[in-house]
């Protein structure tokens, strides 16, 4: 039986109730009969209606969904290497390239790569927003591993390898299990980062490649609809869904 | 791993297939009504893509970093200027626009595009003053002039509850004009002027603010604001709906504000200038022009659109103005880029407080 | 000591692919906008022509514009102000949630830690604008904040559009950021050290002060360079909920960008930021490598 101090308790239900009370106005506001985002006026279903027959904004949120699921599964894997290896090998040109896109602003990063997608002549649309997010992602996931690697023991990886494990082996049943928690962090940042990206994502997408956070900001200037609410409602619940079925089908992989 | 890769293969070669008949359309949102995009679909029997920008700004600085791909665009008069010079357009070509005829020859042969080669009008805006007209008449000030932002004897009644717009452009124009100067002078004397005009105001308004104002009008948080016509009608709309007991009306400065043109011009990359000018025709019909004038309140620079158009917004003189006030408005100019620093550095010094 | 014939393979194949992804996704775009700095802004936006007349235009007119104009040093510091109170509000609010999750049995800590990031799939603007509702006029808050304040004698003072709502939404957006890498490494803290200090008679601050936070120094650490860094660049949340003088860094670079058309000195204030970020976060992390003797280094010393 751990004993959890009544302290410790209120200042984290304090942290819960901080991060909640928007999101719960963001949910009943999808609820809200006025066209802004500003004052509740009374209850209607019209903006979930209004949604499913909006195809625009649904295929912006699959599109959405999509690339972040490619850019965390990809920036996780690259992450988690170069999180290794700026722990175990002190690669110091990594750690310079891998911290530098976080610092970088946005726009400026934006602009230079639909710059350098033009010049290589890429066809833009979602690979190119998906290529973006990866690169500014891998950091995000570098940083927690190492963070998670930090005064590990590596004796345990050197007893595999001495027991005959080929490198791959001591990594995938020694080293890996260890940091997971470190990489599904980075995975759930990146993740995060990518379904909410607005700057890099306007300048890398395709003529005709719209996601969610560049449907919405549009709207900016006219009025954000409850239907932003809706959808952003949807979204949430269908990836929570979605990582409650991963979790149930691949246990090994969380099991630590 | 593998799984992601097949399924981002799948994904592209889902979205590379699609042959059909593409107009790609960029534009602002919310700036075409529905009705009107089907019945172009149906009518031409090809398909429209449309994608978003919120902000001149933002299209310049796509299209000058290389973004291709676009057929239509719809920039303000003064990014129409810098597109132009930039060699970004593709000349359009009058033969296929029969229906070029139907706008209103003042809004023709403007000095940024003379002969009309690249852009042809689609709709207008005027920046203006916006107002909740119960606390507005409590507080007993005048709404048809500048100085209602400008002026501290005014604006100190309403500290925190007035919003400007958050533009350089825009918000010197207003500062010029209440000056009695034209609103694209660029005497840097002047500019001074506007600047301690504009930071004697600085500490009554609530914020510098183009994205939320209208909605925080519209509830009343906000009482005056600087601000679209547009945008101001549809406030206006939303607080009945919402059954407020105030009205969001405009203010037209005596001094004279701003009017923005939005064009229609071709990328001079476009895949498909066929369908972009039987877009362009398509627009010029009275009828479709009228439905954006309808559904958002924007002026209409098309002749035949005016027996479509609503009789309430016609008579609204924010949004087509009389001939007198049509004298007093004025379009931005484009600045040449060592204008555009000086101007940049006023405002960063208005924006930091020093 | 790994002295194996596969050493030197391993380690490339480690540092290989994110290494080549980044020098060809990142790199390379950047050092396009690093040299843009030297160029000359295109007179209707853009840049100008690189080579002109058979001459390359390159200059230092927008770096010596950054240093010579203190404006641009005074904002730099005042976002840095912003970003450093963000990152010590994000670690106190973030510290109790990391180490509840980490210390949840397995049963709760997926869904607890999940429960942490749900809120940030919904979209940012959305959120912006539910804070805007509670910091509005008319709302509860600022009704309270302000009964309080005309009873001590006090002007109202408004809580949106201020810098206070910007602070407010900083620290929520960001906070995520400190929370994940922060439990990271709490979850790695082996419980039976904390019990035993407490039958040497410890009481649970000198616990925590001791034992705890040391231990999680390069969580913390992570959490703040996840917080301070991108916070440093933010633009649109004064955009939209500052006030008249709220304007940040960020909002100084966007204009260059999307109003002033004025990219090289845009690219400028952009590498300065960077480098000054790095360098405040490489700074940070040697003071904390010096003065703690971590566990951690001791044994990299042995190693």
């Amino acid at each position: 039986m751990r004993r959890r101090s009544p302290a410790l308790w209120a200042a984290a239900l304090a942290g819960y109730a901080f991060l909640y009370i928007p999101l719960v106005i963001v949910v009943v506001y999808s609820f809200n009969d006025s066209r802004l985002n500003a004052e509740w006026v009374g209850f209607t279903f019209d903006w979930y209606r209004k949604l499913f027959h909006n195809e625009e904004m649904l295929s912006a949120a699959g599109n959405s969904l999509l690339i972040a699921l490619v850019a965390s599964a990809v920036s996780t894997a690259l992450g988690t290497m170069a999180g290794v290896a700026m722990y175990r090998y002190r690669a110091k040109l990594l750690a310079v390239l891998v911290l530098t896109p976080i610092a970088i602003p946005e726009i400026l990063m934006g602009v230079s790569l639909l710059i350098f997608f033009v010049m290589l002549n890429l066809r833009l649309g979602l690979a190119s927003v998906a290529l973006a997010h990866i690169a500014f992602c891998i950091g995000f996931v570098a940083i927690v591993v190492r963070a998670r690697l930090a005064g590990m023991d590596e004796s345990l990886t050197e007893a595999a390898r001495d027991c005959g494990a080929t490198p791959w082996q001591a990594f995938r049943y020694v080293t890996l299990p260890l940091i997971m928690p470190g990489v599904i962090a980075g995975a759930l940042m990146a993740f995060t980062l990518s379904i909410d990206d607005f700057v890099i994502t306007f300048f890398t997408a395709g003529a005709g490649t719209v996601t969610l956070p560049l449907q919405i900001y549009s709207m900016i200037k006219i009025a954000v609809t409850p239907e932003v609410n809706a959808v952003s409602t949807l979204l949430m619940l269908l990836t929570l869904a979605l990582i409650v079925v991963a979790t149930r089908l691949t246990p090994s992989l969380f099991r630590n | 791993m593998k799984r992601f890769a097949s399924l981002l293969a799948l994904a592209m070669i889902a979205l590379t297939a699609n042959a059909k008949d593409q107009l790609h359309l960029y534009n602002w949102n919310n700036y075409i009504a529905p009705e009107t995009v089907k019945r172009f679909e149906e009518q031409c029997k090809c398909e429209v893509v449309q994608t978003y920008y919120s902000d001149n700004e933002e299209l310049l600085a796509k299209l000058a970093a290389g973004a291709k791909g676009y057929d239509v665009l719809v920039p303000t008069s003064n990014a129409v200027q810098a597109l132009i010079k930039g060699g970004q357009l593709k000349p359009i070509d009058k033969s296929q626009l029969p229906n070029l005829k139907n706008i209103d020859p003042a809004y023709l042969n403007t000095a940024f595009d003379p002969d009309n080669k690249y852009s042809v009008p689609y709709a207008m805006s005027l920046t203006v003053i916006g107002y909740n007209d119960q606390k507005i008449k409590e507080l007993g000030l005048p709404t048809d002039t500048w100085a209602v932002v400008f002026d501290p004897k005014y604006v100190e009644k309403i500290k925190g509850r007035v919003t400007v717009l958050d533009s350089s452009s825009e918000l010197f124009a207003a500062a010029l004009k209440y000056l009695g100067y034209s609103a694209n002078d660029v005497d840097e004397a002047h500019w001074k002027q506007a600047v301690d005009l504009i930071k004697k105001a600085k500490p009554y308004w609530a914020a510098f603010n183009a994205s939320s104002y209208i909605k925080e009008l519209t509830v009343g948080n906000i009482w005056l604001v600087h601000g679209y016509s547009n945008d101001i009608f549809q406030a206006n709309l939303d607080a009945q709906a919402a059954g407020r007991p105030f009205h969001i009306l405009h203010g037209l400065p005596k001094e004279g504000a701003v009017l923005a043109v939005d064009n229609m011009v071709i990328h001079k990359d476009a895949p498909r200038p066929d369908l972009a000018h039987k877009f362009m025709n398509f627009m010029l019909e009275g009828r479709n022009s009228a439905e954006l004038t309808n559904l958002i309140g924007s002026g209409n620079p098309n002749k035949e659109a005016i027996k479509y158009i609503k009789p309430e917004i016609l008579k609204n003189p924010a949004i087509f103005p009389d001939k007198t006030m049509m004298l007093k408005l004025e379009q931005l100019k484009e600045l040449t880029s060592a204008q555009r620093r000086l101007r940049n550095r006023m405002w960063t010094e208005i924006k930091a407080g020093r | 000591m790994a002295a194996r014939s596969d050493g030197r393979l391993g380690k490339w194949l480690v540092i290989g692919p994110p290494l080549a992804y980044l020098l060809v996704f990142f790199a390379a775009p950047a050092l396009i906008m690093v040299l843009a700095s030297f160029r000359t802004p295109g007179e209707f936006g853009g840049l100008s022509p690189l080579i002109e007349n058979g001459n390359i235009d390159l200059n230092l007119d927008s770096y010596v514009r950054f240093f010579t104009d203190s404006i641009y040093a005074q904002i730099f510091l005042k976002s840095v102000w912003y970003a450093l109170l963000t990152t010590l509000f994000c670690l106190l609010l973030a510290y109790p949630l990391a180490t509840l999750i980490a210390k949840s049995g397995k049963k709760h800590r997926d869904l607890l830690l999940l429960l942490v990031i749900l809120p940030f799939w919904s979209n940012f603007l959305i959120r912006v604008y539910a804070w805007m509702i509670i910091l509005g006029p008319n709302a509860t808050l600022a009704r309270m904040v302000n009964g309080v304040l005309a009873w001590v004698g006090h002007e109202p003072v408004p809580l949106l559009f201020s810098s206070f709502a910007v602070l407010i939404c900083l620290v929520y957006v960001h906070l995520p950021f400190m929370v994940l890498p922060l439990y990271a490494n709490l979850e790695k803290h082996d419980q039976a050290l904390l019990d035993a200090a407490q039958d040497l008679g410890a009481n649970a601050w000198q616990r925590f002060w001791r034992i705890t936070f040391p231990l999680s120094l390069p969580g913390v650490y992570a959490g703040a360079a996840l917080v301070f860094i991108p916070a440093l660049g933010i633009f649109a949340i004064p955009d939209i909920l500052g006030g008249p003088e709220d304007s940040l860094i960020g909002n100084v670079i966007k204009q260059q960008f999307l109003e002033t058309r004025d990219w090289p000195f845009g690219s400028v204030l952009s590498i300065v930021l960077t480098v000054a970020a790095l360098a405040i976060a490489g700074f940070a992390a040697w003071i904390a490598r010096g003065r703690l003797g971590t566990p951690s280094s001791a044994r990299e010393a042995r190693a």
